[in-house]
């Protein structure tokens, strides 16, 4: 959470002459941090969950008088100075039953003859300094102890609590309230609920007041009202009904009950001084567990070897005493006593490791790399495999890109979906690259050259009652390019990845018919590519199955002792040949015929370029004639071709 | 024979030398060194000689042979301009086409490298993740308030009896404990990049992003390490004179915790109008909580550990000092941006 704290408030219970810069600076290296000052030396100041304690004038000015000094600027605190107070727990104006797991310490006092008027320009203008408006005199009461000392007040009409009785409970399921703000909330029940004695639900505690009890401008008699809550019930209440109030979320962290005490005091003086009011003598109070110090026990070798610096023992104790707590040492075992406003967050020897670090500085501390064994490599790592890929494609032109995961409906066929989506173009997890890469290229169409875009992304693919497959692919799209350049970059990316695969005409979803081929090694599915509608070519391989297809290096095959034969035969055919089919054709049909290239096309003519080699010699003319023969006369058999040259 | 060549490696280099233009030069050589120019005409007559005289005149024939050659060129190069032979080095050339690999990928790379070479151990955790490794196991309980601070998307499906909701990861935190899980006995350097999502409704943010986490455990881990590790780091990714410190934080899976920040590239922690402090924030930190330590099946009273973790893009703009102005560009398709880089 995110406070404001103007230098001057501070500086009533912070007594030092540091300058509000140095505050900031040495707050934030060993403290909360303060992201800046605002005009007037306002400091806006970042508050951790587990340090509501500082969430607070006074909390920060207790903190700031522990840290200051440890950078050589004097300092110290002001502690607020009371009035003297009766407390007990049984008073003649107000009869109350507590649950006391919902609210550890429940405080009340009764003041007369409130006068409602404007607050003073003092106070005014400090509310106004930490962004609350000024309402009035009793009002502004309440939110300015809260942002003096951090603990919520709430005030009530005393005249409109039926029977002057309260019961604090649980709210039942279904339960209803309109709260100050004038919104009625159908309770999920578990709330922290105050019932009066006519059966009425007369404040939502802790998060905010009803509107039934409500101060206004016929008000005499206030109750002052101070108590610590249950966090958990607070923040399941405040986070249900999205009512997230000040008061809440200091609540929902866990305050102090000791501060109940400061924060009744605050409250008599300021409503005697700035209402006229008359307070009952005698306060309710009603804590059945007070709080007893909690005992952290450590020993120095621990502290230091956690800071990783030799830490004597005076400084610890001095640092620890400068933040309230209490140290007895026994030997080397250090015994540490909590103060009750920091017992919601230290309870651990690493709790108080931080509190004597922090102290001690962080820059004091060595800077040095550990020593220590090395842990084993990841066997069968696939990042060098997938850069390996990366690299490949954009040294033949390829663009990679990085695409949301999230899609709509139409890019996750049978996808995860979230429970709370953003909104309905991000509702689902991918399954497939092809909805992202479409849509980029798309986002490109202005573009006439050609051009590639890829990306390695991983899928998800549901799976029953487990988490789903989380499949690394890759993909990309062509635009402005044939099939054949598109079918020449899938090919030479699995030679390059030295894969030995198998391409097969197969329609799949999303393709033109005819236009798809998928891509196998063994028998396994490593991918497909083809022509999407609107002239797009696009390709999707799972990383996974292209590396366990391919293999490191290529297997050796012995060089040819004598030179090839190459010729070229120029064949046209009849419309609908399939010129993959006609190089296979060629390459099976003698054991001779090492090699087949298609080096040109012009109209319905086609030239072949043929390697042809033996073992043992080179052949012949009239032996390369023979195998010539044989070969077109299967090609006119097969296809009808008619040869050339 | 030996006279002879004397003779007419003489008679060339005179020619040569007087020689106003590229065509009479190339008339010299083709006279000399073409097919059946004189000194070519001498060569082949070599295997006339005894064998001992053969050799010795052999190496002189050639010696004359590169000498002229040598000549010849340096003859051209004495030419002005306009007697050269036309050629026009200036035209453009033609390029292959050229990729690009997108700045995250660069990123990644770099990032992970700088962490092997000081033994840590690239891994790769779910992107879509169980709450409790998420949340549960990293000391953060069911309606703990921490939780907040992670925007998280959940997943529309039935929750599992130990490990609760299937969300999407909101940091690269809920790879620590299955990192633990893994290697079971410490040493531990772990580097995981993974994406990240968090539910972002402000228009500048994309609720998908990149983190890296660093999580090292072992015996007798300190705050020192942890801090040699991040100068080192700051050292050779952001640039040798980078330096790093440690401020007070709370992570409810870190005890201490920390907000790391870096000294400015612009005035290395003087202070100046871009970084008002010197100082820059680069992202959050801490020691191992034994809590995490303990989900993760190793024991907190023999072992310790730090571990951090940071948005990639954020790390990778601090040091590139792109002032790329909105970070969603770098999840856009549009090939003006793509193209700028390498």
């Amino acid at each position: 959470m995110d406070i404001k704290i103007p230098d001057s408030w501070l500086r009533d219970y912070l007594k030092t002459k540091a300058t509000p810069n140095d505050v900031a600076k040495y707050l934030s290296l060993s403290g909360p941090s303060v992201e800046k000052i605002e005009h007037d030396h306002v400091y806006s100041i970042e508050v951790t969950t587990n340090r509501v304690d500082v969430a607070s004038v006074y909390g920060l000015a207790r903190e700031a008088a522990a840290i200051l000094p440890q950078f050589g600027i004097k300092a110290r605190l002001q502690p607020v100075k009371l009035p003297t107070l009766k407390f007990s727990g049984d008073v003649q104006y107000l009869q109350v039953t507590v649950n006391h797991s919902l609210c550890p310490r429940f405080s009340a006092v009764l003041i007369r003859g409130v006068e409602l008027k404007d607050s003073p320009d003092w106070m005014k203008q400090r509310l106004t300094a930490v962004g609350v408006r000024a309402i009035n005199n009793v009002v502004d009461i309440s939110n300015y102890i809260m942002h003096e000392l951090g603990q919520p007040i709430h005030t009530f009409d005393y005249d409109k609590i039926r029977g002057a009785k309260m019961i604090l409970r649980e709210s039942k399921k279904g339960e209803s309230l309109t709260t100050l703000d004038g919104k009625t909330h159908t309770l999920p029940g578990g709330d922290i609920v105050i019932e009066d004695g006519g059966g009425y639900l007369i404040d939502l505690a802790g998060i905010m007041g009803g509107e039934n009890s409500a101060v206004d401008e016929s008000t005499k008699n206030v109750l002052l009202f101070v108590q610590t809550y249950n966090p958990l019930n607070i923040r399941q209440t405040s986070m249900f009904l999205a009512q997230r109030t000040e008061a809440a979320v200091l609540f929902e962290k866990g305050l102090d009950p000791e501060l109940v005490a400061l924060g009744m005091g605050r409250g008599i003086e300021l409503f005697v001084k700035l209402t006229n009011g008359r307070p009952e003598n005698t306060i309710l109070d009603i804590y059945p567990a007070p709080y007893k110090e909690r005992k952290v026990v450590t020993d120095i070798d621990f502290l230091s070897a956690r800071l990783g610096a030799h830490l004597p023992k005076d400084k610890t104790t001095q640092i620890l005493r400068s933040l309230g707590f209490e140290t007895y040492w026994k030997g080397k075992t250090l015994q540490v006593l909590v103060p009750s406003y920091r017992a919601g967050d230290i309870e651990i020897p690493e709790d108080i490791v931080e509190e004597v670090a922090r102290l001690y500085g962080y820059h004091n501390l060595p800077s040095e790399l550990m020593q220590g064994g090395l842990p084993e490599p990841l066997a069968d790592a696939p990042f060098n495999f997938e850069a390996k890929v990366k690299k490949t494609l954009t040294g033949w032109g390829g663009i990679e890109v990085y695409t949301l995961s999230l899609v709509s409906w139409e890019g996750a066929a049978n996808g995860l979906k979230l429970k709370n989506p953003l909104g309905l173009n991000s509702e689902y997890l991918r399954t497939s690259l092809m909805f992202s890469l479409s849509r980029a290229a798309k986002d490109n169409s202005g573009e006439t050259k050609p051009f590639h875009l890829f990306e390695v992304a991983n899928i998800y693919i549901p799976r029953k009652a487990d988490l789903p497959d989380e499949r690394m692919t890759l993909a990309g799209i062509f635009s402005n390019t044939s099939f054949r350049e598109v079918k020449g970059v899938v090919e030479s990316l699995l030679e390059e990845l030295n894969i030995e695969a198998k391409m097969t005409i197969e329609d799949a979803a999303h393709y033109l018919p005819n236009r798809c081929l998928s891509v196998k090694s063994q028998g396994k599915t490593l991918g497909q590519f083809g022509e999407l509608p609107g002239g797009l070519l696009y390709y999707e391989f799972d990383i996974e199955a292209l590396r366990e297809a391919s293999a490191d290096i290529g297997s050796f095959k012995s060089l040819p002792k004598y030179p090839a034969q190459i010729e070229d035969i120029t064949c046209s055919f009849p419309e609908r040949t399939k010129i993959g089919e006609v190089i296979e054709t060629i390459k099976q049909a003698d054991k001779s015929v090492a090699d087949v290239e298609l080096t040109d096309i012009f109209q319905d003519s086609y030239t072949f370029r043929l390697w042809y080699e033996h073992p043992d010699k080179t052949l012949i003319d009239m032996e390369v004639e023979k195998i010539r023969d044989k070969l077109t006369k299967e090609l006119k058999n097969k296809f009808g071709a008619i040869v050339k040259s | 024979m030996r006279e002879e060549i004397i003779s007419i490696k003489n008679e060339a280099m005179a020619q040569i030398m007087e020689a106003a233009s590229a065509n009479e030069l190339e008339e010299i050589r083709i006279s000399y060194l073409g097919r059946s120019g004189k000194i070519t005409s001498l060569i082949k007559k070599l295997k006339d000689l005894p064998v001992q005289e053969r050799k010795e005149v052999g190496l002189l024939a050639n010696d004359s042979k590169n000498a002229l050659v040598e000549l010849l060129a340096e003859q051209k190069n004495r030419l002005s301009e306009a007697s050269r032979e036309w050629f026009d080095p200036t035209i453009p050339g033609i390029k292959p086409k050229r990729g690009h690999l997108h700045l995250l990928t660069t990123a990644i790379e770099e990032i992970s490298k700088t962490f092997e070479q000081i033994g840590f151990v690239r891994v790769r955790y779910p992107e879509v993740e169980w709450d409790y490794f998420a949340f549960e196991s990293l000391n953060m309980p069911m309606g703990h308030p921490a939780r907040d601070e992670w925007e998280t998307f959940f997943v529309d499906a039935p929750t599992h009896p130990k490990y609760g909701q299937i969300v999407l990861t909101p940091h690269t935190s809920s790879g620590q404990v299955r990192e633990m899980n893994r290697v079971k006995t410490p040493p531990i350097r772990m580097i995981n990049i993974a994406k990240c999502y968090r539910r972002q409704i402000d228009a500048s943010h994309v609720p998908m992003f990149h983190q890296f986490e660093g999580l090292v455990i072992d015996k007798g881990i300190s705050i020192s390490h942890l801090k040699g590790t991040l100068d080192y780091f700051a050292r050779n990714f952001f640039g040798k004179e980078r330096k790093t410190r440690l401020r007070p934080f709370h992570f409810q899976f870190t005890e201490p915790s920390f907000e790391v920040d870096i000294t400015c590239g612009v005035c290395l922690g003087k202070g100046c109008k871009l970084c008002k402090s010197g100082w820059l924030e680069l992202g959050g930190a801490g020691m191992v909580h034994p809590v995490v330590l303990k989900n993760g099946g190793i024991d907190p009273k023999v072992y310790s550990g730090f571990a951090f973790g940071w948005g990639v893009e954020r790390t990778f703009m601090m040091k590139s000092d792109l002032l790329i102005p909105d970070i969603r560009l770098l999840y856009s398709s549009d090939l003006r941006f793509l193209k700028q880089w390498t």
